[in-house]
């Protein structure tokens, strides 16, 4: 099956368009069947994928516009490959766990087309394939948004949309002008990725172009001050929109630093790294407070996603195997873990109506199950040895560390901020007495719920524990992507940044 | 002599002969006369430069305008004459159903 | 052997998950049967290990399989059994048994029956790991597990309302373990941080490869890692100014306050010093060690201090802890590693028989724990008297028991490097030790029998109960009989534990420093004696002095952390949500966003409709083009 990502892709697509014809009462049978049929093509995909092989596998390229160099060209890395499964696995999960009755046929449609534009997003290789799956994906959550929202959703869809599209638009303009920067040197248009990692730029073009992707990754992922699309976002959107929001779309932003900018600007990526510090540094101490202050469940996890995002987009710029090879996975883990505490706030929010923290209290007494979930995805995101937001978080820093040791100590503060508001969450809502009557006779977890939850539990736990089979082939394209932007640089600088393998200090 | 410089001077006066009936007429018709001495102003632009330069292109220009500026006429003032019949006048004053 | 280092490590994690099987239904006593046979086996491969490192003077070092591998950083889950880690297991695995056999008596009555012996469980095996784990990160691993074990142990009675800190200081159970845990989280990055320093500068985490490169590092890499991986210490281990949890901690139910917080895992972080000796023990960072051994001594006085004044019998035992881990930190501070680890094991030992002592009486008392609400107890609980007297003698250092071999070791080797300051405070803390551990040992069993006023009829622990705290109890007698072999044993590797032998000069001296150290000790008693033994007699004007209320209040660290950092932060955090996040960051955004809209709105008005104007508009467009275009070809 050589054009398996292809069937990845567009599989999704055409169920969706058969599943006009679906009748209303199987819709969420037809969705979740798709969506399993997609996980297993994915695992199979893994299963096939040659872990040792660093280089970008199952390529497949079809020419589009010849005389442009835009090609139907896709193909993964270990880079993409688990965030590819991991956006097959948050929407399978997101649909099982789905409460929702309200124009189930439209959801499920919309998901199952969300799922070809976020699986295209992470295999595309042709830049302009890339940009489209990208904007692509706004459309489905738009309306998942506008259609299954809260009271504000029009204004929440309509931010998160004209947000996005700015930054992206930003984006695109940094694709074409690169696109011409390689006609000109070379002769030929080419949008392929590939191509433009041979091209060695000006310093001064790396930076211009660097900062006009940068418009359209830092609004995606979302840096500071660029974030505020995402509360109003998670506040309004449905459960799974949020799960699938915070899983996979996010993603999308650092997983563009990663595949363009770091290895189409190494110079630029160096020079820029005490900006990105900043910033991150900021998104992470600044956001985690804001979390702290929150009274609405969702809002606290969804400041403290932008909080490990912070985290994340810190990695992406360490510069060396351990920070990037971290920051990937820190992105699986933030995946899984913000996609199940979204989820687990949506069981309270089916039951009570309300996310608000002073409604509950005590739950832990009347929803033990419920609560020990919530105990440890709490631990996941606070990162605890053992579960798998240890792992990337113990990496990222570690790599950062030879950056700058004061931004990663600051950086660092990540570990008991984010249990400082996480606690105070969990003890507001699941520790005291029962304070509120209403919450007495909740039902604990049911079928359903716990189908959607106990796989994503498991998983917290297993790659805690051995993180081996994700890591290495992460590991394997990170260390090629380093050399090859060690390579590639051109100031003595980056040059220096850019570690291939740790210098041991010289002995006294 | 007349030399070109006194075509294109003629030319000129023509166009803005046009421009200013399209500018201050408020009746549509008298803006399709004034489009049509804009027309044909640059027709005589055409046609002089043409001739100074030596190459037909220009006055197979002129001839090319005459026969869109005929037709333009024809569908125009059909629509004219529709518009007339449904509003009752061509005042563009009195026609401004667009307003945003 | 190796099978032995397995079974003695996942033995507990077998019970733990078992337990947690049944964690959601009522209490089934084989629960904590099989839980403490599984720590009773730990003990056993734990015994038959230290047997065998005895016997051939080596350790074992098994590597189980990969963790973390990224770049050149490469974890294993490796487990090293070497003289240190060996006597740390049967320590832990032995108060641990104990402690289990002991809970299936105290939890009784408890719902939660199921729930608790997971959780206990579930700490010896990270306690397990911590100790045993070849490497920083695999130590790091256990040294977050015991902290989450220690939440979940501190908030087990989570449906307890918050009080305010007047009617409890802790709060609540579930504030308590909230507190313990972020504070602990401060500490951690700073070991983190340690962590980071040491990967960067030698490239593993391993410690044979970690030790042995230090000798090769900078000064100022050696002095940050010290530093840094002595700040983890401090949080586990409570020292100043990280300490408050560890009396809130008393919030948990006993056996656990017993197990975590007294005799395993707030000794974690002086294993930890102790563990990393290579490079404490560096010349280059005498500076650092000096400061542990001061800060060591400075808690050891500060916490006996607050305990001479606490009516709260747990507090009262927490306080001495605190106490005794200021006195494990100044010997290894001073470099006597052995000698801390030998407390360290001691206290162990009576520690635990102390706090279970004290939930006998807690269990006796119905949950009061004012020992001014107590008072000739001896008379219902005999075995509890003679346990909380055993442990007291050992506490307050009267040879022959365990800890005046310990103790008296360490106040020697103060003397010994010639730190007299230390000497002096140390010796007298340990007259205070004495004071207050008899004051509460008066106060509790001895004198009228206050109980009565508030209707409690005490009741003595059940048997088994009693007889399975025996084995701490003889331990506490007789351990410090073992000095010597321990010594052997322990330096039989110099490279894991370096020899550290008292000067000619204080070996002459050691008797008569040993009777000074007795005098004050005996001394403390004789006036807790005095004071305390016929009953209680209140003093207003003591109470209401500065120095009683500031005890009482213990130093006000708990009320200025509450003002000027948890308050701050909570305030702070208000105002960076609601005025810059929403009031400036997002309302930017909007902002720009309105500015097209209004635009819009604005401009609108050009569409008037009327083809006139439009034209107007037009020409208006044509001849500013107009304009540039020419203007641009002048310039050009």
């Amino acid at each position: 099956m050589d054009n398996i990502l292809s069937v990845l892709i567009f599989f999704p697509a055409i169920a969706g368009l058969l599943g006009f014809v679906v009748d209303k009462s199987s819709a969420r049978v037809y969705g979740i069947s798709v969506a399993t049929v997609e996980l297993l093509l994915a695992i199979w995909l893994w299963m096939s994928f040659d872990g040792t092989n660093a280089g970008m596998q199952f390529i497949e390229l079809i020419p589009l516009v010849p005389d442009f160099g835009i090609n139907y060209y896709v193909g993964v890395d270990g880079i993409s490959l688990f965030i590819v499964v991991m956006a097959a696995l948050m929407t399978l999960l997101g649909m099982i766990g789905m409460s929702i009755e309200k124009d189930i046929k439209n959801m499920i449609i919309s998901l199952l087309f969300l799922e070809m534009t976020m699986i295209g997003v992470f295999v595309a290789l042709d830049a302009i394939v890339f940009y489209l799956f990208w904007e692509l994906s706004l459309v489905p959550m738009l309306y998942i948004i506008g259609a299954w929202g809260g009271p504000l959703r029009i204004y929440a869809s309509i931010k998160f949309f004209l947000y996005t599209f700015t930054g992206s638009l930003i984006m695109l303009v940094g694709l074409l002008f690169m696109a011409y920067l390689y006609q000109s040197v070379s002769g030929v248009w080419s949008f392929s990725i590939t191509d433009w990692y041979a091209l060695v730029l000006p310093v001064d073009y790396q930076i211009w172009l660097f900062l006009a992707l940068f418009a359209g990754f830092a609004i995606k992922v979302p840096m500071f001050p660029f974030h505020t699309w995402l509360p109003y976002a998670h506040g309004q959107a449905p459960t799974i929109g949020s799960v699938i929001l915070a899983a996979v779309l996010l993603k999308m932003g650092t997983y563009g630093f990663v595949r363009f900018s770091l290895p189409l600007f190494p110079d630029a990526s160096v020079i820029m790294i005490p900006f990105i510090t900043v910033i991150a540094v900021i998104m992470i101490i600044y956001t985690a407070m804001i979390a702290y202050a929150q009274e609405d469940i969702k809002q606290v996890i969804a400041y403290s996603s932008v909080s490990h995002m912070g985290v994340i987009v810190l990695g992406t710029f360490a510069m060396n195997a351990e920070g990037i090879s971290g920051s990937i996975f820190l992105m699986l883990s933030h995946g899984i873990v913000s996609g199940a505490l979204f989820m687990l706030v949506g069981v309270i929010y089916d039951r009570r109506g309300t996310k608000m923290m002073s409604e509950f209290g005590g739950l832990a007494s009347v929803m033990p199950k419920y609560a020990l979930i919530f105990g440890i995805m709490l631990m996941a995101s606070v990162g605890l040895p053992l579960t798998i937001g240890f792992v990337g978080e113990f990496l990222v820093l570690l790599g950062f560390y030879s950056i700058s040791p004061i931004a990663t100590i600051l950086a660092g503060t990540t570990i008991i901020l984010g249990a400082v508001y996480m606690l105070r969450l969990y003890k507001r809502t699941f520790f005291g007495p029962i304070t509120n009557e209403k919450n007495e006779n909740l039902p604990d977890l049911n079928g359903r719920e716990l189908t959607a939850l106990v796989p994503l539990v498991a998983i917290v736990i297993w790659l805690g524990v051995y993180p081996k089979p994700v890591l290495e082939p992460i590991d394997t394209s990170v260390k090629a992507l380093i050399s090859f932007m060690h390579e590639k640089a051109q100031t003595a600088e980056a040059k220096e940044t850019i570690i291939l393998s740790k210098t041991i200090k010289e002995a006294k | 002599m007349i030399g070109l410089s006194h075509y294109l001077v003629l030319s000129g006066l023509v166009f803005s002969v046009g421009l200013v009936g399209v500018l201050r007429r408020r009746n549509l018709l008298m803006l399709f006369f004034a489009t049509e001495i804009m027309l044909n102003a640059a027709n005589i632009a055409f046609a002089a430069v043409s001739y100074y330069y030596n190459d037909l292109t220009g006055q197979m220009f002129a001839f090319f305008i005459i026969a869109v500026a005929a037709s333009e006429v024809a569908v125009g003032l059909g629509l004219l004459i529709v518009l007339y019949k449904k509003f009752g006048t061509l005042n563009l004053d009195d026609l401004a159903s667009m307003k945003g | 052997m190796e099978k032995f280092v397995y079974i003695a490590l996942f033995a507990p994690l077998v019970g733990s998950l078992f337990a947690a099987l049944f964690g959601m239904t009522p209490k089934k006593t084989f629960i904590g049967v099989i839980s403490s046979l599984l720590l009773a086996t730990s003990f056993v491969a734990s015994a038959i290990l230290a047997t065998y490192v005895v016997q051939t003077g080596h350790g074992i070092h098994v590597t189980m399989m990969d963790w973390i591998s990224a770049g050149d950083l490469d974890i294993p889950f490796g487990f090293v059994v070497d003289q240190i880690s060996v006597t740390m297991m049967v320590v832990v695995t032995l108060v641990s048994t104990v402690v289990h056999i002991y809970s299936i008596g105290y939890m009784d009555h408890d719902k939660s029956f199921n729930r608790f012996f997971s959780y206990l469980s579930a700490f010896v095996f990270s306690m397990l790991i911590l100790v045993m784990s070849d490497n920083f990160a695999g130590l790091f691993i256990g040294w977050e597990g015991v902290g989450v074990c220690s939440w979940l142990l501190i908030g087990f009675w989570y449906h307890k309302p918050d009080e305010s800190p007047d009617v409890n200081p802790s709060i609540s159970p579930s504030w308590a373990a909230n507190e313990a845990f972020i504070v602990n989280r401060i500490a951690d990055l700073a070991m983190l941080v340690g962590i980071f320093v040491l990967y960067w500068s030698t490239g593993s985490l391993q410690y044979d490869v970690v030790f042995p490169a230090l000798p090769y590092l900078d000064d100022a890499i050696l002095t940050t890692a010290a530093i840094a991986l002595f700040i983890g210490a401090m949080g586990k281990s409570a020292q100043f100014p990280l300490h408050t949890w560890l009396t809130d901690a008393m919030e948990g139910p006993t056996p656990v306050s017993a197990l975590i917080h007294a005799a395993t895992m707030v000794t974690a972080g002086v294993f930890l010093v102790i563990r990393a000796n290579p490079l404490y023990s560096m010349p280059e960072v005498s500076e650092v060690s000096f400061f542990i051994a001061s800060l060591g001594t400075f808690v050891a006085f500060f916490a006996a201090s607050m305990a001479l004044i606490e009516r709260d019998l747990k507090r009262i035992i927490a306080y001495s802890t605190l106490s005794q881990l200021g006195y494990m930190f100044a010997a290894a501070g001073l470099g006597a590693y052995w000698i801390a680890l030998f407390h360290l094991a001691a206290h162990a030992f009576f520690k635990a028989l102390l706090f279970l002592g004290a939930g006998n009486v807690m269990h006796a008392m119905h949950d009061e724990l004012d020992i001014f609400k107590m008072g000739g107890l001896k008379r219902v609980m005999r075995g509890t008297y003679l346990y909380m007297g055993i442990a007291s003698i050992a506490l307050a250092g009267i040879p022959p028991f365990a800890g005046f071999f310990s103790k008296d070791a360490i106040i020697e080797t103060a003397f010994n490097e010639g730190t007299l300051v230390l000497w002096t405070i140390l010796v007298v803390t340990a007259g205070m030790t004495a004071f207050y551990s008899f004051r509460q040992v008066f106060l509790t069993f001895d004198g009228n029998e206050r109980y009565k006023e508030f209707n409690i009829h005490p009741h003595e622990m059940y048997k088994f109960v009693l007889i399975a705290m025996s084995p701490l109890a003889l331990l506490a007698m007789i351990a410090g009989f073992f000095q010597e072999e321990f010594h052997k044993f322990i330096t039989t590797s110099l490279e894991i534990m370096p020899n550290y032998e008292m000067s000619h000069h204080t070996h002459e001296l050691a008797l008569y420093l040993g009777i000074l150290v007795l005098i004050f000790a005996i001394g403390g008693i004789l006036l807790a004696y005095k004071k305390y033994a016929n009953g209680l007699v209140r003093n207003e004007k003591v109470e209401n002095s500065f120095i009683y209320q500031l005890l009482k209040n213990q130093y006000y660290i708990p009320a200025f952390y509450a003002e000027f950092i948890s308050k701050p932060y909570a305030l702070i955090s208000t105002m960076l949500w609601k005025s810059v996040d929403m009031k400036i960051v997002d309302a930017t955004v909007d902002g720009i966003a309105n500015m097209f809209y209004k635009g819009g709105d604005n401009t609108r008005k050009m569409q008037t409709g009327n083809l006139s104007n439009y034209l107007n508009w037009m020409a208006v467009g044509l001849v500013i083009m107009l304009l540039v275009a020419t203007i641009y070809t002048l310039k050009a």
